[in-house]
């Protein structure tokens, strides 16, 4: 057997693609069943199978690179490269709803009263509950880097202080906004108004609720030592993918609830 | 790659050696130099309770050894019996949910006629 004489990682096969694809299948067909058919079996093992992928696969690269130190310098970049380009394209996604948004707010048409918001919405206080939404983000950008210059300068009890309270702040958010959805006098059927509303802050939502899991397995990842001072890489995408979400927020709230009130 | 012989491969000691000093072993050091250093800072800060920071092990260095084992097990079962299980688990419900995803998707091609 010879060792590799290169610093890329030339990664080992692995069942997990094959049980990402199947669960994709399984998901798809699982809406169709939903929709049509009533039956949410398809669905609920979709989402099963989906998760037990994604742990696993993630479990292994954590193996990998912490475990067996395949993620060299030159692995790492490619990494930074592979989350810059990820979070990217997840700009250009939320673009789309912001251009739906924007289209129908900037022409409103005589049937919604030819003006926003529509005649029969009433829009929610801005300055109520949704600032309050985004004083806890942006605390949680604050505590995020806290928690980063703690783990460069190796201070344990403090990066894991700091990284709860981001996490808090998260769940926070996440409460208010699953309270102010009830809460909303209007709904998702509630003309274009009530679709692009919910589902540009719907979708905003789901990625902080993701966003919040990649934090959360951060702190058990710190509470094990598997960050260094100088190599953390898993900290600093789920880092960088927290600001996006903060940002994604800031526009949302100066587009839809501010101007668009 | 594999290692032709059975020694552990190390990864870089630097980066590890941070770790290595606060491991579980150092705790009463590491204690004495924190409270030190509060003290000196004169601070209203609070630390939370140490008592979190007696349950976590530095587990690294057994793991880097389990997962270095030159055994050809593959990675995704390399962890032990509960590697196995999960995957096998995981194989059950995806190939059998896609058996029964196709078989749906049969049902739905032949509606049954009103009679």
């Amino acid at each position: 057997m010879t060792h590799q004489s290169h610093a890329y990682h030339m990664v080992k096969p692995s069942p997990w693609p094959l049980t990402g694809a199947l669960s994709a299948l399984l998901m798809t067909s699982g809406l169709a069943m939903w929709f049509h058919f009533h039956s949410m079996t398809l669905l609920m093992l979709g989402l099963l199978t989906n998760t037990l992928t994604m742990y696993q696969w993630w479990r292994d690269v954590t193996r990998e690179s912490t475990y067996q130190g395949h993620h060299t310098p030159p692995v790492q970049k490619g990494l930074r490269y592979g989350m810059i380009l990820f979070i990217t394209s997840e700009v250009f996604f939320f673009a789309g709803f912001f251009w739906a948004f924007y289209h129908s707010s900037l022409a409103p048409t005589p049937q919604l009263g030819g003006h926003w918001p529509p005649t029969g919405i009433t829009p929610l206080n801005p300055l109520e509950v949704p600032l309050l939404n985004t004083s806890v983000l942006l605390a949680s950008g604050v505590s995020i880097t806290w928690a980063h210059h703690s783990l460069m300068e190796n201070n344990r009890n403090q990066m894991i202080q700091a990284l709860l309270i981001t996490i808090l702040l998260g769940l926070y958010f996440t409460l208010l906004q699953a309270s102010e959805y009830f809460e909303a006098p209007f709904t998702i059927s509630d003309g274009i108004y009530g679709s692009t509303f919910f589902v540009a802050t719907g979708f905003h939502g789901l990625h902080v609720i993701i966003g919040s899991t990649f934090l959360t397995i951060c702190f058990i990842r710190q509470l094990m030592f598997h960050f260094t001072s100088k190599h953390h890489f898993g900290f600093e995408a789920a880092a960088w993918y927290w600001h996006f979400v903060d940002v994604v927020w800031l526009f949302l709230y100066v587009s839809i609830y501010w101007w668009g009130s | 790659m594999h290692t032709q012989d059975s020694e552990v491969v190390p990864v870089p000691a630097w980066p590890f050696s941070l770790v290595v000093f606060s491991c579980g072993g150092c705790w009463s050091v590491t204690a004495k130099m924190l409270r030190n250093l509060l003290a000196l800072r004169q601070i209203g800060q609070r630390t939370i309770s140490t008592a979190s920071r007696r349950h976590f092990k530095n587990k690294v260095p057994e793991k880097q050894k389990l997962f270095q084992e030159d055994d050809e097990i593959p990675l995704y079962l390399k962890g032990g019996v509960a590697d196995a299980l999960l995957y096998r688990a995981t194989m059950i419900l995806t190939v059998g949910g896609t058996a029964y995803a196709i078989y749906e998707l049969a049902v739905a091609s032949f509606p049954k006629k009103q009679e």
